[in-house]
């Protein structure tokens, strides 16, 4: 079955020249960590808290075991201004050694050749970048020869969740990773139970967890092709997707942005665990906070298959590490980053049971501390597998994100007239850039 | 013309000015109630979310009551996240009341120089001083960030103290209300031999008093929320204040709203009791400064 | 030396005083200089650059002010700007003076409004969005109480979104500037309302006669303050579109301020951004100083008059 996945997904990233296969699965190869030539100071960012915790305990294993002697002020700052915290910095000429990074911000300090070159480093440990899937990393790669200028972290797939209460009470059997759009309208129909305000299903919301994964299962980049050039949006895929989004919205089967209060994700999901809501799609992040707070039976299944393609495509995002450019002790740090990456840094993920680890060999151990056998998480690994990479970034974020949602699914736009809307400002902002 | 304030009113003799007739009363209170709901609303959300257990923070529509209140459940698990909350609110607290004292100090003598003396230059230096109100923070938060970074200030209490004892604000409010204050006073005192900062403090500040809570209400408000600064030039384990701490709560994925809400709820009692301290001096000023010229 | 003595005055005392004034005004003006006359002074030196914050900067001369006369999305940000002033700054100059008259009453309960109408003020931003998104949501929010405006699209409709803005702005402001108000009616001595009374005069009259003249000074600030303040815009729309779309559709909800932010911090463009802040300053400094030439026929200064 496996295999079966393997070649075909190899014959489309062939075909398609496109980003999005991930190879880990099966032999979930090592990632080993090397020791540091010479001990210093670094100063590392991370946005998170939770992640600071994770993270300090695997550098204490770092300075303990690869670089004694070094040392790590680790700084927390806060997600919701992280990007504007680190250009003021940048600025201000005062980066941070080691920071975390996003594949929607990464092309500006690529561009501008504020990162430090990571391929060579990882060349010398021998360390094969292809165990990452092309998802995870080609947003990192640079250069004629795709050198990697950042080391994932973690990942994070598309799935559908879906309310098994409601599949019973509606009659129907639960879905299966070999449905297709047309058996998620169905479903979406049957489940919908306008006297008691219950839909069947919410799956436009934003750009990761949204209408993208649907136009993404016809082959095409959404929004913006990785040229970073060419908008897709009037592509004849993503006019599908949409128009099949649009039709599931006019029928009533789907709220609208403003029933949903607002156009975030959070807002869908919340929606779903409500039980407003039957089935969402939704990110491998929201596996903690169903789990805490659904007082539903549920479970999670890949996203339906696109008819004509047979495919089911996620949206993969990964997070990384870089090095700065600017730094002086880029030995050390890339020595710091590589650590982190690896099967013995990822651990400490891995064990923390939130966000997927980026190692291979690390995601069975994430699968098993959630410690639940009702929920299929594998599913959000098997997601990888044909996967589709993050081709967007800051100047056109918000058009697929939030302003074509809008318009189609609050503001009763036709397709056409918002997506030739939408390549406007695509590329008004290709041209200003 | 007598010189100290005299107090020429009590509260029994201005009876005809402070009778309220029943049907302005009613009205007032009508008015008053309807816009307090209005003023209301978010705080109480504030508060109900802080007290809410996870599983009914995503409920819709809106509740405005929690089912199964947990607010001292809620509130330690925001001192399991963040240990050091206290901290941030001590730190907040230091350099509130630095900038406040400092800007007191410095903006009533400005404010008193540009009210009541001549001196060349003295409409352009106060149109500058105003045109700094005009600029938005975000237009100089670089050059303020290396401006602080190189005087050597970065990630210290001086970084978040010096550059808000001093403010254009404060200045505009406290000029204004001296202007408004009748300068006889202050000239026979002057004639007696007083010299200006005398009576500045004996007599200028003495009849603001409305106006110095204002001041104070306002000027402490803003430095107790004041989030961008303290963030760019200072966000160390050490010198971080309360509102980033809040902001910490907040992770990429996950936006646990009923620990932010607590965690806010926290930072704003303080600024609530202050604001019923200080109002008084909204009225009582009043009963001073019944002048008679 | 006389010469140069001069200029501070013709008399020794009239030196005397201008020394006095210049050591009272020292302190603050040399602080303000250095921490904020400086950074600004750099911005906008730097509107005359293209810096995209890591490359050195590269001089641009008069490019970014071109760019700013055909940017659409600038006429745009500018009209809503100048559309939120005309529908914020009467509104919330009314109700904050009507806070504070019928605050200043004697009142039951007077302490009490008082802090409530000061509570938004100080409400967590996160609160107040939740809340406000909440109340202009269709089909579930408060605003469905007044017939006809509960179907509405408040949050995501162009011709629609800036008066949720506006609403935003309008309620967290009020608590501020009654403030204000309430300060400069405490200041009004009393003795004018009973001269007043004696001549004869009834309430309204006071109120107009007595209570309006004597405030003006403060009202003066409270206008300016407004002026400045809208076109400061950023929170607001912050609040109100972070959950539809941030900024509006389209740029519908976009402010100057906002457009600035946006410029500099997501498309580090800085040289840019700087030039906007330019001409938001000398749209604003041009308001004032009409203002301060305005101000001689309305506001009576009590040291003027005496």
């Amino acid at each position: 079955m496996r295999t079966r996945w393997l070649v075909l997904a190899l014959v489309f990233a062939l075909m398609l020249g496109t980003v999005g296969v991930s190879l880990a699965q099966d032999a979930a190869p090592a990632i080993t960590p090397v020791a540091c030539d010479e001990p210093g100071e670094l100063t590392m960012w991370v946005w998170d808290e939770n992640w600071a915790t994770i993270i300090g305990e695997a550098i204490n294993e770092w300075t303990t075991d690869y670089c004694p002697g070094a040392t790590v002020d680790l700084q927390v700052q806060p997600w919701a201004n992280y990007w504007d915290l680190l250009r003021t910095n940048v600025a201000g000429g005062d980066m941070p050694d080691v920071f975390n990074m996003s594949q929607t911000n990464v092309g500006f300090y690529q561009e501008n050749e504020a990162l430090l070159d990571l391929q060579p480093y990882l060349d010398a440990a021998g360390i094969d970048t292809s165990v990452w899937g092309s998802g995870m990393i080609d947003p990192y790669r640079s250069g004629p020869d795709g050198d990697l200028y950042a080391l994932p972290v973690n990942w994070d797939t598309i799935a559908v969740y879906y309310n098994k209460d409601l599949f019973d009470a509606a009659g129907l059997d639960y879905p299966t990773a070999d449905w297709t759009w047309d058996d998620f309208a169905a479903d979406a129909e049957a489940l919908t139970d306008a006297a008691a305000g219950v839909y069947g299903a919410a799956a436009y919301s934003e750009y990761q967890a949204g209408w993208t994964n649907w136009v993404a299962a016809t082959g095409v980049e959404p929004v913006i092709a990785s040229d970073h050039t060419t908008c897709t949006l009037q592509d004849a895929g993503s006019i599908e997707g949409l128009t099949f989004l649009k039709g599931l919205l006019d029928a009533g089967y789907m709220p609208t942005i403003s029933d949903l209060g607002g156009s975030s994700a959070d807002d869908s999901f919340n929606a779903w665990l409500a039980g407003r809501v039957a089935m969402v799609t939704g990110g491998s992040w929201k596996l903690p906070a169903a789990l805490e707070s659904a007082d539903f039976n549920w479970d999670v299944v890949q996203l339906p298959r696109n008819p004509e393609t047979g495919r089911s495509r996620s949206i993969v995002h990964s997070v990384g590490y870089v090095g700065a450019a600017s730094t002086d002790t880029p030995d050390l740090a890339a020595n710091l980053i590589i650590f982190l990456g690896s099967d013995a840094g990822q651990r400490y993920f891995a064990e923390a049971g939130g966000v997927a680890p980026a190692a291979p060999s690390q995601q069975q151990t994430w699968i098993d501390a959630f410690g639940t056998d009702d929920v299929n998480i594998q599913t959000f690994v098997d997601a990888l597998q044909d996967s589709q990479g993050v081709t967007v970034f800051d100047e056109v974020w918000n058009i697929g994100n939030t302003e074509l949602p809008v318009n189609i699914f609050d503001l009763g736009m036709s397709v056409e007239e918002a997506t030739a809307l939408g390549c406007e400002a695509v590329d008004a902002a290709v041209a200003g850039m | 013309m007598t010189v100290q304030p005299v107090r020429s009113t009590g509260r029994v003799s201005a009876a005809p000015l402070d009778h309220i007739g029943i049907g302005i009363r009613v009205v007032s209170y009508v008015i008053l109630i309807a816009g307090a709901f209005f003023m209301l609303l978010p705080f109480i959300w504030m508060a109900s979310t802080a007290c809410k257990p996870d599983a009914e923070l995503a409920i819709s529509p809106i509740r405005f009551f929690p089912e199964n209140p947990s607010c001292l459940e809620v509130a330690g698990r925001l001192y399991e996240q963040s240990p050091n909350f206290n901290r941030y609110l001590l730190n907040s607290f230091l350099v509130t009341a630095a900038r406040t004292i400092g800007q007191l100090i410095t903006c009533s003598l400005a404010a008193y120089g540009f009210a009541r003396y001549k001196f060349p230059g003295r409409s352009l230096l106060f149109a500058l001083s105003l045109g700094l109100l005009i600029v938005p923070f975000q237009a100089i938060l670089i050059p303020e960030f290396i401006l602080i970074k190189g005087l050597g200030l970065r990630n210290t209490f001086g970084a978040l103290i010096i550059p808000g004892v001093f403010s254009a604000f404060a200045l505009f409010l406290l000029r204004q209300a001296f202007m408004q204050i009748p300068i006889d006073l202050e000239e026979a005192a002057e004639i007696d031999g007083a010299n200006p900062l005398q009576i500045l403090w004996r007599i200028t500040i003495p009849l603001s008093i409305p106006a110095i809570a204002a001041f104070a209400v306002i000027t402490i408000q803003a430095a107790w929320n004041d989030f961008l600064f303290p963030l760019v030039v200072a966000n160390t384990t050490d010198t971080r204040v309360v509102t980033i701490g809040i902001a910490l709560l907040q992770g990429q994925r996950d936006t646990p709203y009923n620990l932010i809400m607590m965690g806010s709820l926290i930072a704003t009692l303080p600024m609530l009791a202050l604001f019923v301290m200080l109002q008084r001096y909204f009225i009582e000023g009043v009963a001073q400064s019944g002048l008679r010229r | 030396m006389s010469a140069i003595l001069n200029i501070f005055g013709r008399t020794p005392l009239a030196r005397r005083k201008a020394f006095w004034g210049l050591a009272l005004i020292a302190p603050n003006t040399i602080g303000l200089f250095i921490f904020f006359g400086i950074p600004v002074l750099v911005a906008f030196g730097l509107s005359f650059f293209e810096w995209n914050g890591i490359k050195p900067p590269e001089f641009a001369g008069l490019d970014n002010f071109g760019r700013i006369l055909r940017d659409p999305l600038f006429g745009r940000a500018l009209a809503n700007t100048l559309k939120l002033a005309l529908i914020v700054i009467p509104l919330n100059m009314g109700l904050a003076l009507g806070a504070a008259v019928l605050l200043n009453q004697r009142l039951r309960f007077r302490n009490v409004f008082r802090t409530i109408y000061f509570l938004p003020v100080v409400t967590s931003t996160v609160a107040a969005s939740v809340v406000w998104t909440w109340v202009f949501q269709p089909g579930l929010g408060l605003i469905g109480i007044v017939p006809g405006l509960g179907s509405m699209q408040w949050l995501t409709r162009p011709e629609l979104v800036l008066i949720p803005i506006a609403a935003v702005t309008v309620w967290q402001r009020i608590g501020f500037d009654m403030i204000l108000f309430l300060a400069g009616l405490q200041n009004v001595p009393r003795v004018l309302h009973e001269a007043a009374v004696i001549d004869g005069a009834n309430g309204r009259q006071r109120f107009f006669h007595v209570t309006l003249p004597m405030l003006s000074p403060i009202t003066f600030l409270v206008l300016t303050l407004n002026f400045i303040s809208v076109f400061q815009i950023f929170d607001q729309v912050f609040i109100m579109t972070q959950r539809t779309t941030p900024g509006g559709v389209s740029g519908s909800a976009t402010t100057l301020t906002y457009l600035l932010y946006q410029t500099g911090f997501v498309r580090s463009e800085f040289g840019y951004a700087s030039a906007i802040a330019l001409a938001l300053f000398i749209i604003v400094l041009f308001i004032t100083v009409v203002q301060l030439r305005l101000q001689r026929r309305w506001v009576f200064y009590e040291s003027e008059a005496g």
